[in-house]
C-alpha cells in the first residue's frame, strides 16, 4: 500500500499575502428583478409564474420574500410602472407599500409612467435571517373588457438594499 | 441546413471507417458470421480497433482533422479493395411473414423517433458537458493533454475516442449518431442472435425489449456511451459463443480486444472482461487460450491506464484516490460523488425496482414497466443458452448498485431481455408482451403513468434535425445552459479560463470551464469562492495552546478525534508565538500535512480566505507539521479555523532529540474572532492569483445573490448577463 503513497517534499511557506489597507462593509441588498433566473423562489402572490422577462404584470398586492442577514439601515426599494391603457379606466389609484404586512407608505399616483420608490424601514419589523415579506399594494384593479382579467400595475424590481 | 448535412457526414464516415475495420478484421481470423451478424458485430469490433488508433493519434498530438478524416477513409478504401467490404455470410433461415412484419412495424416506428432526436442539436447535459466537451478541447490541442480540472478526463472513454472523428466532420450531432449507431448494432446484433441459436422470435424480441426501452431510447440518441457499451459487452459474449461453437484460436484476438474494450468504454463494464477470460479458460481448460484472449484485452486496457497513472498519478482515477493519493483527486469528493450515486435520492432500495422501471424521476429514466416481468427470466434457466445469458447479466450487473442511475441498467438489459424472451418463447405471448412494451414506451404515452419529470424522449425533433428551425435558436430556447456558453464566448477574452458552481455545456465553448465539485484544484477554487460569503467558512474561531516556553525545532498540531462522516480538519491559519510575538515564517521550515499535504502552505499563507482542509473524514492521526530548520522557543501555538466541525481533538506535540513526538500542549482554549471585512476582496485575490479572473453564476447557484447584491465588495464587475446567470470580471483583486 505505501508504494501507492505519492507524498510530495515538504513544502516552504508560501509568499505572505499583505491585508487590504481598506475595505467597506458588504451591503446587503435583496432585490428581487422580475429578470432574475430564480425570481419565481421570492414570488408569493399576485405575480404569476412565468419565465424571467424586464418586467411583469402584476395582481392586487404582489409580495417577494426575502431573507436579510441583518436588520439595520434597510431601505424598502421599488422599480413600477402605472400604465396610461389602465390608468384611463381606474383613474388615480394608490400605492401602499408594506414590510411584513407593516404599512411604510401609502402614495397617491395621479398620472401614469415608470416610479421609483424607496425608504428607510423601521429595525424592529425585519427579524434578521427569517423571510421578509416585501409588497406593493393598489387599491384599484382594471379589468379588461374582453375577458375579464385583472390587471394591478407593471413590477420591474422589488426588495431591500442597504 | 449544411450543419445537418455535416452532421450525417461525419456520424456516416466514423460508422463505416468502424465496420470496414471490423470487417478486415473478421475477415483475417475468419470469423465464421453469418450475412446478419456481419454488419453489428464487425461495426462493434472495428470501434474498439478504432478507437485504439485514435488514442494514439490524440497520444501523439497529431490529431489534425486531415489526419483525423485520413484514418476515417484508409480503413474503408482497404476494406473495399480486399472485398471485406461486402455483407456476405451464410443466411440464417428465412424469417416468418409475420415475424418480420412484427418487427419491423416496431422498429421503425421508435427508429424515426430516435434518429431524428440523435440528428437534431445536441442538448444533453453530459453530452454537452463534459463527453463532447473533453472531445471539443483535444480537437482543439490536436491532443491528450494533462487536464487537472476535470475528474471526467480521467474515465475511460473508449466510445468517445469514435465521436472525435465525428465531431470534427460534423460536430455534436454527428457524434450523437455514432452512438445511436451503437444501439441499432446492438439491437440487430441481438435480433440475429436469436436467428443463430434458432429461436427467431425470441431474438427479436430481446432485441425490441431493449431497443424501444425508454431509457435506452433517450440514452441511445444524445452524446452519452452506455448503449455503446451494451452493444460492446454483448458483442463479447456473441464472440464467445461462436467461438464456443467453432473453437476456431484466432477468435481469441476479437475476443479479446472487445472484452479490453469493455474496460476501455467504462470502468465497470470491467467485468465482461472477467466473463471472457473465464468463459475461455472454462471452456477450453486451456492456459494459452485463456492468455491470448488476456493478452488482447490489455492491448485495450493498457493504454488507459497508462494515460490516468502519467496525468493523474492515478491508474484508475478519479476513484481510488485513498489509495493512489495523487493532488488531483479528493477523497471527500469521490466519497461525495459515490454517495450520491449509490442513492441518487432513493433512500429503500427496496422501490427501485419500481424507480427505475415506472416512475423514472430519481435515477433518471425508466426500463419499462414490462421489466417488472425480469424475474420471469429465471425460467430460461431450462436452456444452456439461457444460464449463459443470466450468467453475463447477472456479472454485468453487479457495479450496478455503486450507481443506481437507470441508465447504468443499459449494459446488462440485453442479456436479461433474451433471457425474459427465452423464458416465454411462445410467439403470441411473445407478440402481445412486445405489444404493451412498444404503447408504454411511446413518448406520448410514457407520461400517463410515469413521474412528469422522468427523463425520456417527447417528441419527433425533424425539423431541429434537419435545421429548418436554427441549431443557434434552438439551443438558446431549448438548453439553458447553451446561452450562458454562448455569453461566455461573447464576453469573455480567449483562451481565458472560467470559474462556474455549477456545470455547463462546455463543449459549445472554447473555454475551459472549471467546475467546483470536478478536481482538486476546483474543490480549492470553489472553497475560496464560498469563503468570501459563507461564514460557516470563514476563519471566526481561535484555537489557542498555551504551554511553558520550550525550544522545538519540529512542532505540529495533531487531530486525536474521530469526525462524523465529512467532517474535516481544516485549517485557515497555523500561528507560532513566543511571549506574545509571532515566529516569523521563514524561507527555511519546511511544512508538511497528511492527509492532503499538497495544499500545506494554505495553512501558512497569511490569508482568510484559503485554508488547509483534509479533505476527508478527520480520524486520529491527521496533522500539520512545522519544521522551523533550528530551535526556538514556542510557548504559544494559534490554529484559526471555521466553526464547521466540532467532533476534533487537537493537540500539540513537539519533536524530541531522539525523533520522537511529544504532547506539550492539550486542551486548547477557543476564541471567536470576526471575519475580515474584506473576506470577500480576499477571495477574489486568492483566485486571480490563481488565474481566475471571470467567474459565472448561475441565479440559483449558492452565493449568487451576495455576489448580485454587491459585486464591488468582491472587487467584481458584472460583464454579461442573461440566461438565469451573471457573468463576473475579477477587477480589483
Amino acid at each position: 500500500m505505501s508504494s501507492c503513497q505519492n507524498m510530495p517534499e515538504p513544502y516552504a511557506p508560501p509568499v505572505q499575502r499583505q491585508p487590504f489597507e481598506e475595505g467597506r462593509p458588504h451591503r446587503m441588498m435583496r432585490i428581487v428583478n422580475m429578470s432574475d433566473g430564480d425570481w419565481m423562489a421570492h414570488a408569493v402572490q399576485d405575480i404569476p409564474p412565468s419565465e424571467p422577462s424586464p418586467w411583469k404584470w402584476a395582481g392586487q398586492k404582489p409580495t417577494v420574500k426575502v431573507v436579510a442577514r441583518t436588520n439595520q439601515g434597510l431601505r424598502f426599494t421599488i422599480d413600477f410602472s402605472i400604465a396610461q391603457a389602465t390608468l384611463k379606466d381606474t383613474g388615480p389609484v394608490t400605492m401602499t407599500f408594506l414590510v411584513n404586512d407593516h404599512t411604510l407608505d401609502s402614495i397617491r399616483y395621479t398620472a401614469s409612467g415608470d416610479y421609483h420608490y424607496e425608504k428607510a424601514v423601521p429595525p424592529e419589523w425585519v427579524e434578521p435571517l427569517k423571510d421578509t415579506l416585501l409588497a406593493a399594494s393598489i387599491d384599484k384593479m382594471w379589468v379588461a373588457p374582453a375577458d375579464g382579467a385583472k390587471l394591478g400595475f407593471i413590477l420591474t424590481r422589488i426588495g431591500l438594499t442597504q | 441546413m449544411w450543419q445537418a448535412f455535416w452532421a450525417l457526414l461525419g456520424a456516416a464516415a466514423t460508422v463505416a471507417a468502424c465496420y470496414a475495420t471490423g470487417a478486415l478484421v473478421v475477415d483475417r481470423v475468419k470469423a465464421p458470421l453469418a450475412r446478419t451478424e456481419r454488419f453489428p458485430l464487425s461495426f462493434v469490433l472495428g470501434a474498439s480497433v478504432l478507437h485504439l488508433i485514435m488514442f494514439a493519434l490524440l497520444a501523439l498530438k497529431i490529431a489534425y482533422r486531415p489526419v483525423v478524416v485520413g484514418t476515417l477513409v484508409v480503413p474503408i478504401a482497404w476494406a473495399i479493395w480486399k472485398g471485406s467490404w461486402k455483407l456476405k455470410g451464410e443466411s440464417f433461415e428465412p424469417l416468418s411473414q409475420p415475424l418480420k412484419s412484427f418487427y419491423s412495424t416496431i422498429f421503425t416506428a421508435f427508429t424515426i423517433v430516435y434518429f431524428f432526436h440523435a440528428w437534431a442539436p445536441e442538448s444533453s447535459p453530459d453530452g454537452a458537458g463534459y463527453h463532447l466537451g473533453l472531445v471539443a478541447r483535444y480537437l482543439r490541442v490536436h491532443g491528450f493533454e494533462k487536464v487537472i480540472t476535470n475528474m471526467y478526463a480521467s474515465l475511460s472513454a473508449g466510445v468517445e475516442m469514435l465521436y472525435f472523428p465525428a465531431f470534427a466532420i460534423g460536430k455534436h450531432s454527428s457524434a450523437a449518431l455514432v452512438h445511436y449507431a451503437f444501439l441499432v448494432a446492438l439491437a440487430m446484433a441481438m435480433f440475429a442472435y436469436g436467428r443463430r441459436i434458432g429461436k427467431p422470435w425470441v431474438g427479436a424480441a430481446g432485441a425490441l425489449l431493449v431497443y424501444v426501452s425508454p431509457v435506452v431510447g433517450i440514452d441511445g440518441s444524445i452524446a452519452y456511451n452506455d448503449c455503446g457499451v451494451a452493444a460492446i459487452a454483448f458483442s463479447v459474449f456473441y464472440f464467445l459463443e461462436i467461438w464456443d461453437e467453432v473453437r476456431e484460436p484466432l477468435l481469441l484476438i476479437p475476443i479479446g480486444f472487445l472484452a479490453g474494450y469493455c474496460y476501455a468504454a467504462k470502468y465497470t463494464a470491467f467485468v465482461m472482461a472477467i466473463y471472457a477470460v473465464g468463459f475461455v479458460a472454462w471452456r477450453s481448460r486451456r492456459m494459452r487460450a485463456t492468455l491470448a484472449v488476456s493478452a488482447c484485452a490489455a492491448v485495450m486496457i493498457v493504454p488507459w491506464v497508462a494515460k490516468d497513472w502519467i496525468y493523474a498519478q492515478n491508474p484508475v482515477a478519479p476513484f481510488f484516490n485513498k489509495i493512489f493519493r495523487n493532488p488531483y483527486g479528493r477523497v471527500r469528493t469521490e466519497q461525495e460523488y459515490n454517495d450520491y450515486l449509490t442513492r441518487m435520492g432513493v433512500e429503500n432500495k427496496w422501490t427501485l425496482p419500481l424507480e427505475v422501471t415506472v416512475r423514472g424521476e430519481k435515477t433518471g429514466g425508466l426500463i419499462g414497466p414490462i421489466f417488472l416481468l425480469a424475474p420471469v427470466a429465471l425460467l430460461a434457466l431450462r436452456f444452456r443458452e439461457g444460464r449463459r445469458l443470466l450468467l453475463a447479466g447477472l456479472l454485468i450487473l453487479t457495479p450496478y448498485l455503486a450507481n443506481v442511475g437507470t441508465r447504468f441498467l443499459i449494459p446488462c438489459l440485453p442479456f436479461f431481455a433474451l433471457a425474459l424472451a427465452m423464458a416465454v418463447s411462445w410467439p403470441p405471448a411473445l407478440a402481445a408482451i412486445l405489444l404493451f412494451h412498444a404503447v408504454a414506451s411511446w413518448p406520448s404515452v410514457i407520461p400517463r403513468y410515469a413521474s412528469k419529470y422522468s427523463w425520456r424522449l417527447d417528441r419527433i425533433l425533424y425539423k431541429q434535425a434537419i435545421r429548418k428551425i436554427p441549431q443557434d435558436r434552438y439551443l438558446r430556447q431549448n438548453f439553458g445552459g447553451y446561452g450562458i456558453a454562448r455569453m461566455i464566448d461573447e464576453t469573455v477574452p480567449k483562451g481565458v479560463p472560467v470559474l462556474a458552481v455549477n456545470g455547463l455545456p462546455e463543449a459549445y465553448s472554447t473555454h475551459e470551464i472549471l467546475v467546483g465539485f470536478q478536481s482538486a484544484y476546483n474543490d480549492d477554487l470553489a472553497d475560496i469562492l464560498n469563503a468570501g460569503w459563507d461564514e460557516s467558512r470563514q476563519p471566526t474561531r481561535r484555537i489557542i495552546f498555551k504551554f511553558p516556553s520550550t525550544p522545538v525545532r519540529r512542532i505540529r498540531v495533531l487531530q486525536t478525534g474521530v469526525g462524523v462522516p465529512l467532517e474535516e480538519f481544516k485549517a485557515h491559519e497555523v500561528r507560532f508565538f513566543s511571549n506574545g510575538v509571532e515566529l516569523p515564517r521563514d524561507p527555511a521550515w519546511r511544512l508538511q500535512a497528511w492527509p492532503n499535504p499538497w495544499d500545506v502552505r494554505m495553512a501558512f499563507d497569511n490569508s482568510p480566505a484559503t485554508r488547509w482542509r483534509s479533505w476527508e473524514t478527520a480520524r486520529p492521526g491527521m496533522y500539520i507539521d512545522a519544521d522551523f530548520g533550528k530551535y526556538e522557543s514556542v510557548d504559544e501555538v494559534r490554529l484559526d479555523t471555521s466553526f464547521d466541525y466540532a467532533n476534533l481533538r487537537l493537540q500539540v506535540e513537539a519533536m524530541n532529540p531522539d525523533r520522537k513526538w511529544a504532547k506539550i500542549a492539550a486542551d486548547p482554549e477557543t476564541q471567536i474572532i470576526p471575519a475580515p471585512v474584506s473576506i470577500r476582496r480576499w477571495a477574489s485575490r486568492e483566485l486571480h492569483a490563481r488565474g481566475i479572473d471571470y467567474i459565472v453564476m448561475q441565479d440559483t447557484d449558492w452565493g449568487a445573490e451576495d455576489m448580485r447584491e454587491d459585486p464591488e465588495s468582491w472587487g467584481f464587475q458584472e460583464i454579461a448577463k442573461g440566461y438565469g446567470a451573471r457573468i463576473y470580471k475579477v477587477v480589483a483583486p
